[in-house]
């Protein structure tokens, strides 16, 4: 069976992207969330094997919901979606309990293998 | 030996070191009861005296030493420190860097250091009789090498030295090396206790981080399982353990980690600014020259010369390239100043307020850095004194009782923004809109303010709608500055707010100012250039309709109404009327555009911007000058002061 992953970001053309680079590698996209909040309760509801997170999100970003995540479910797999630049922002996140991260412009190769860390 | 030829690199060096001192008081000052600044700032107030002992530095290396005494005791016992002796701390850390600057200046007998080295001595003295096992170090030199604290996060302070040294080097290209070490040091605590980090954990946070870095390790997994543990947590190119068992660099393994970094910045040089600057204009000139071969060589039409011409062009813009990297300084160069100058000023103005720096490895020209101080300056004054609420009134808006103001920088397509923000009260636009009524910067009836306007607004000289004017800042002044300085760069401001939420200010700056492509434009018997970046597009006077809004001339284009500037009557050029199709040059900056009206184009050309001191009176619409490929100068026209 495919894992399955619900992925987080405000911008449409992000979700797209990963979307299409983790479906393409054969995982099953069960949901999308654009805000912090909802990623927090679609998690609640699919359980996915894997999130992906931006950091920079409205309503909550992505830090506040990998703690309010994790706080659910202490196993919860999230990889954190971040930028050049945002390093204390990661060092944040992960300290929250992302288990890994990327960095933006996404190298499908590197979102994979980051992916797979997190997974294995 | 004649020591003065140093003196210039002591003091460069001896700054950084200063700031760095700054940034760890500021760590400690947050937490004083851990103990991780303290190595960082006994090393870095070490290297100091030792530097000025060199130099003959008397005063500077007596304080130093101080200094370091007293810190030396908080290395050795890492007890926590009192608020007290982190105060004297700052102020002792201002005397050294006062007492340095007037050494190298000459002006050593001005120093006026007996009552802070009294005061260090005291403190000292009283931290070793509070400390169990204490006493007053005079410092025996070389300083005897430390065992490494126990630091791991959440690591419990146990004996330290015990389990294998572990050192792991993350690869070259991997992105956001601290965040990177941070799970790999994760990945070693589900092996067992680590200890002893080095670089310490905020050092590994920094972005000068090189991706190297060492602990010890007790776990009884064998070396390959703690690799192969270490290697899943991604992006590491090496793992030694314990220094033999993995191949690697031996000695260096063996001889400890905290040369680590040292190893791998040698390859670093230090070169005199003024000598990159004399570079940039040689090769500013060879640019203007190779222009100039160019035309030639097409005049010709010789293939041996336009080869030539050729292969030369592509050298120089090679060239080129290469020293334009060697100018870019990453932005932390500057921001590292300002953690320190937002506690003095919160502190004074009795305020909380966090400050966050983000992008600190965004790149820029050094000649652009160099300009951003000031601008910087007064945007984060205005936010801690403007924005930022006292913590009464932020629980009265229900808002956490610190503020947060973040001076963040990223790097956009061809640009770097930096923005300035605070979660503070925000601007009041209502009262802000009178004013902005009677000064005309809009019309009598207008109901609101744009971010635009408000900007615009708040940018004129000598504009404060502050009730009162505090010795910080008066709100307005400080944009004003900024405005000015971002238009000479040729940059932007632009300016979001909201009531109650706060406010942020984005500058966007070109990555460097060196050489541009411009659009050359001729105006009576002159030319002038207009940097690409700027213009949208060219039309043609008298094929476009003209129309008049709000008593300027203007042309409709697509729907959009674009106010002219006809530059021979603004820079008063007289003689013979040009025939009626003239070129018009669109220009756009921060979504406001106008049209310049020009006698004829040029063609486009790469040009080297010169910074120009204007003459007293001149139009402000000029940003600089250049010289053309015939030797000719010629005057650069600044799209911001067009608008």
């Amino acid at each position: 069976m495919s894992h399955t992953v619900l992925v987080c970001d405000d911008a449409i053309f992000m979700r797209t992207m990963i979307g299409d680079i983790l479906a393409q590698a054969g995982f099953e996209i069960v949901g999308e969330a654009e805000s912090g909040v909802q990623a927090v309760a679609k998690y609640k509801e699919l359980k996915p094997d894997l999130v992906t997170m931006d950091i920079v999100m409205p309503d909550m970003g992505g830090i506040d919901a990998v703690r309010e995540i994790v706080r659910l479910d202490p196993d919860a797999k999230i990889l954190m979606c971040s930028a050049m630049g945002q390093q204390a922002l990661v060092v944040e996140a992960i300290q929250a309990g992302a288990k890994d991260f990327v960095v933006k412009p996404f190298q499908p190769s590197r979102v994979l293998e980051a992916v797979q860390r997190v997974l294995g | 030996m004649d020591l003065s030829q140093y003196a210039e690199l002591f003091l460069a060096e001896a700054r950084e070191h200063l700031s760095a001192c700054n940034q760890l008081l500021l760590e400690w000052e947050r937490n004083p009861t851990n103990p991780g600044p303290v190595g960082g700032l006994f090393r870095a107030v070490h290297t100091v005296k030792g530097m000025a002992a060199t130099m003959g530095y008397a005063g500077v290396t007596d304080v130093a030493h101080r200094i370091e005494s007293l810190l030396d005791l908080f290395r050795r016992n890492a007890h926590p420190a009192s608020e007290e002796v982190i105060q004297l701390l700052f102020r002792a850390r201002d005397a050294l860097h006062q007492a340095v600057e007037l050494s190298v200046e000459g002006r050593e007998r001005e120093l006026a250091l007996a009552e802070i080295i009294a005061e260090l001595d005291d403190a000292a003295g009283r931290v070793a009789s509070a400390a169990p096992g204490g006493r007053v170090s005079s410092l025996p030199t070389p300083t005897p090498p430390t065992p490494p604290t126990p630091q791991a996060p959440g690591g419990p302070a146990a004996a330290p030295a015990q389990g294998r040294l572990v050192r792991v080097v993350l690869r070259p290209e991997a992105p956001l090396k601290g965040g990177r070490a941070l799970l790999v040091l994760r990945k070693a605590q589900s092996l067992g206790a680590v200890y002893g980090v080095t670089p310490s954990p905020p050092e590994l946070e920094a972005d000068d981080f090189d991706g190297s870095l060492a602990f010890r390790l007790e776990s009884s997994a064998p070396a390959e399982q703690v690799e192969a543990t270490l290697r899943a947590a991604g992006d590491v190119e090496q793992v030694t353990v314990g220094g033999a068992e993995v191949p690697g660099p031996p000695r260096e393994a063996a001889s400890g980690a905290v040369e680590a970094g040292e190893v791998v910045r040698s390859r670093h040089t230090r070169v005199d600014r003024r000598r990159l600057d004399a570079l940039m204009d040689l090769i500013g000139e060879l640019v203007t020259a190779r222009g100039r071969l160019s035309e030639l060589a097409a005049e010709r039409r010789d293939p041996a010369v336009d080869d030539v011409a050729i292969q030369i062009s592509r050298l120089s813009s090679d060239l080129q390239t290469e020293i334009i990297q060697a100018r870019m300084t990453p932005v932390w160069q500057l921001f590292d100043r300002f953690p320190r100058l937002i506690r003095d000023l919160a502190r004074e103005l009795g305020k909380q307020v966090a400050f966050r720096v983000e992008g600190k490895e965004i790149e820029l020209d050094r000649a652009i850095l160099d300009e951003l101080g000031d601008p910087l300056l007064h945007l984060l004054r205005n936010a801690v004194d403007h924005g930022i609420e006292t913590a009464a009134e932020r629980r009265r808006q229900g808002k956490g009782p610190e503020g947060e103001v973040v001076l963040a920088a990223v790097r956009e397509h061809s640009s770097v923004a930096i923005s300035v923000a605070d979660d503070g009260r925000g601007i009041d636009r209502t009262r802000i809109l009178e004013r902005a009524r009677r000064d005309g910067v809009v019309e009598a009836r207008a109901e609101a303010l744009s971010d635009d306007q408000l900007l615009r607004v708040l940018a004129r000289p000598g504009f404060s709608t502050a009730e009162r004017v505090t010795s910080v800042s008066g709100r307005g002044v400080g944009v004003d500055v900024a405005l000015t300085r971002m238009r000479a760069l040729g940059g932007s401001i632009e300016l979001h707010s909201e009531l109650g939420k706060g406010s942020t200010f984005v500058l966007r700056l070109p990555v460097t100012l060196a050489i541009v492509r411009a659009l050359i434009a001729g105006v009576g018997r002159e030319r002038y250039a207009l940097p690409l970046t700027y213009v949208s597009e060219t039309v043609e006077l008298g094929t476009a309709a003209t129309t008049t809004v709000e008593g300027r001339e203007a042309i409709v284009l697509r729907d959009r109404v674009v106010p002219l500037v006809h530059l021979r009557e603004l820079l008063g050029v007289a003689g013979e009327i040009p025939p009626a199709r003239r070129p018009i040059i669109v220009v756009e900056m921060g979504g406001r555009r106008a049209g310049v009206v020009v006698d004829g184009m040029l063609g486009q050309q790469e040009i080297v911007v010169k910074s120009f001191d204007a003459p007293q009176g001149t139009l402000p619409v000029f940003s600089g000058a250049t010289i053309m490929g015939d030797g000719i100068p010629a005057l650069i026209l600044d799209a911001g002061g067009l608008l």
